[in-house]
């Protein structure tokens, strides 16, 4: 497996083109987008609704295969992988925030934490917890152990998220408008605590908003409009 | 694996109405099939201990004699020596004993009545004691000639009670109408539909009946250590009693007296010996066991299907309701066959839990009404072969019935979770409701 260090590029996104298929109509979701994002970089995509943001975190996130065009992460090409490699790259590799936390609802915020921990079977019990409760600290969250999602508010559920993509080391953590459903202030914490991770884990974030207050915490921006990347440092607009 | 029991556990926790509803239904199918399964087995518990009591051993020898070729005698000539073969041949042999055979008319002063004659010696009967229950009278008096020994049933025919005399009349293999004047020794508990035809004589006063003599018997009654190896034990006699130079009849599933019309139209005259089984002997009544479990198996499979679909219903449902949640796994790192474990735990968990709730339920009422000793209406008593309601719990029947029924909701909760398994991860993230 190839090794990144801080600097080097840890996806590298070659004219990739994402059409989806609604009957007979084709939608085209990205138009021939290049980009590549250094390893340790806090990258936000920016762009309107319908710009593509979503689609190109998919792809990144390997839960979505390009039409055509060459998706690298890690060093891996993602066409190449069949569904069990890809599923072990997004455990190993990747790790995800959404909008709406997509936490599991019946089990507790340690629980959640813990699962992808569960998923490697690397790790004994006390290596977890252990893991578990550093992270659960370190997001402020190390008295809710036990609490369900439904006994947390929004900002809450967010940090279990973070603690959750973050508790397998990943070295690229994906956020798709991670503040979209919190307000301002709070918004602003996690965006502080994602910042926070990302000096301290040295993890790669890339995460998507139209929000320019959360965009001004960015490293990097790349700017979508229409499937296209228009504006972006290290990143380049799509011929199509 | 425990972290997907947890969600599974959870998760039919966290729908409590859709899993209480599906899981009282398992319950219900559970309840019945135990219930069922209980009197089976008590009927079959009476069945056995009626019948090897009162008409079998768990293996027996029986005779046909035939001095003319068209009319045979239910003798056994000789018997000792057949004994001696018998232990000689049967390594888990309990013990063995020689009962007559006979079919007479009795009479009172009131009312007549044709029964079967069992013809025992008490000395080697350590069965009967344990078994028979006494109404009135005294059965250790069945060991002296010139008693017999009847059962309520018949008494209530009959009009008579311990102490009073009765009359057998018999016509004899030589064709002599005979007559022999006994007491009723004691009134036994009825047994079910063997005791209602019939009596215990002793082998001495049978013999004068018959006009039989002391070597001579109906059958050699043998008893095992081990039921289950008598098929093999019955085909190893079979063998025995050929190689010691006696005619066997061929191996049939049918009683002995079922096989005497048959014997009749043979050609041969002498003797010929028969083995049977204790299933054998009551093989024309065995089918009321298997008409309680082909009803158990009809209804069972109707109510198991019609839970199928249930299961298949709610998991859907659960499915869809859960496609986000399956799409977030599936994203950070869960594989396929995980997803689909997920969902059949899910389903395997609502099995457990409702057949166990199921066993519990349906054991606890077959208990009461056992314990209630519910009486059976004379009519059914020939099917239940008991005049109460019997019930008898049997756990491996029980678990074994937990077990398809656990088996059938996790195999039908594949098809739903094979698709929630297959499901692309960024179609499940992305979905809406």
């Amino acid at each position: 497996m190839p090794k990144n260090t801080e600097g080097q590029d840890i996806v590298s996104i070659q004219n990739v083109i994402k059409e989806y298929h609604l009957d007979k109509v084709v939608v085209p979701a990205l138009r021939g987008v290049s980009l590549s994002v250094e390893a340790g970089d806090f990258l936000s995509i920016v762009g309107p609704s319908g710009s593509g943001k979503t689609t190109l975190l998919n792809l990144i996130g390997c839960v979505d295969v390009a039409t055509s065009g060459t998706v690298l992460i890690d060093g891996h090409d993602t066409k190449s992988l069949n569904d069990r490699q890809l599923t072990d790259l997004r455990l190993n590799t990747l790790g995800f925030i959404f909008q709406s936390f997509n936490l599991v609802p019946v089990l507790s915020v340690f629980q959640n934490v813990e699962f992808p921990l569960l998923l490697q079977r690397k790790f004994t019990k006390e290596e977890r917890a252990k893991r578990v409760d550093e992270l659960l600290e370190k997001v402020g969250l190390d008295k809710h152990t036990q609490h369900r999602p439904s006994e947390l508010s929004g900002g809450q559920r967010q940090r279990v998220a973070i603690a959750r993509a973050l508790v397998t080391r990943p070295k690229i953590v994906l956020a798709d408008e991670p503040t979209a459903n919190l307000d301002s202030v709070t918004g602003e914490n996690i965006i502080d605590l994602m910042k926070e991770m990302n000096r301290v884990e040295k993890t790669t974030f890339i995460f998507s908003t139209h929000d320019a207050k959360v965009m001004s915490h960015a490293n990097s921006v790349i700017r979508l409009a229409d499937g296209k990347i228009t504006d972006g440092k290290g990143a380049k607009a799509g011929a199509h | 694996m425990s972290q997907l029991f947890l969600i599974a556990f959870r998760n039919l926790v966290s729908h409590g109405r859709r899993s209480l509803f599906l899981g009282g239904a398992i319950a219900g199918v559970t309840t019945l099939l135990v219930f069922l399964g209980c009197l089976s087995s008590g009927v079959k518990q009476t069945m056995l201990e009626s019948a090897l009591t009162v008409a079998t051993g768990d293996m027996n020898v029986g005779g046909y004699y035939k001095v003319t070729a068209g009319q045979s005698a239910p003798l056994v000539t000789d018997y000792k020596k057949v004994q001696e073969i018998i232990q000689k041949t049967l390594p888990d042999l309990d013990f063995v004993t020689a009962r007559g055979r006979g079919w007479a008319r009795l009479v009172s002063d009131q009312a007549s009545m044709q029964v079967g004659i069992a013809g025992v010696d008490m000395a080697h009967e350590p069965r009967l004691p344990q078994v028979l229950k006494l109404k009135e009278g005294n059965l250790q008096d069945l060991a002296k000639p010139g008693n017999v020994l009847i059962f309520e049933n018949q008494a209530k025919k009959l009009k008579v009670k311990a102490g009073d005399s009765l009359v057998f009349s018999v016509l004899t293999d030589r064709g002599v109408n005979n007559t022999v004047d006994v007491k009723v020794c004691g009134v036994a508990e009825d047994m079910g539909l063997l005791t209602t035809f019939n009596v215990f004589l002793p082998q001495e006063t049978l013999n004068k009946l018959d006009q039989t003599n002391e070597s001579t018997t109906g059958a050699v009654l043998i008893y095992l250590k081990n039921r289950r190896r008598i098929p093999q034990d019955v085909d190893l006699l079979r063998k025995a009693l050929t190689g010691a130079g006696y005619n066997v009849v061929d191996r049939s599933s049918k009683a002995f007296w079922m096989k005497m019309q048959e014997v009749n139209k043979e050609e041969w005259t002498g003797q010929k010996l028969d083995v049977t089984s204790w299933d054998d002997e009551i093989s024309y009544v065995t089918w009321t066991l298997s008409a309680i479990d082909g009803l158990s198996f009809l209804l069972t499979t109707v109510l198991l299907v019609i839970i199928a679909v249930g299961i298949m219903n709610s998991l859907w449902i659960a499915i869809r309701e859960r496609t986000r949640e399956i799409g977030t796994l599936r994203a950070i790192g869960m594989r396929r066959w995980r997803v689909m474990v997920m969902f059949v735990l899910e389903a395997f968990c609502l099995g457990v839990l409702g057949t166990a709730a199921g066993a519990v339920l349906g054991s606890f009422l077959a208990l009461i009404l056992n314990a209630m000793h519910l009486p059976v209406p004379a009519g059914i008593q020939f099917f239940t072969m008991s005049t109460t309601l019997k019930f008898a719990l049997d756990p491996a029947r029980i678990l074994g019935g937990m077990a398809i029924i656990t088996f059938c909701c996790t195999v039908i909760s594949l098809i739903p979770s094979f698709k929630a398994a297959r499901m692309r991860p960024v179609t499940a993230i992305s979905h809406v409701g």
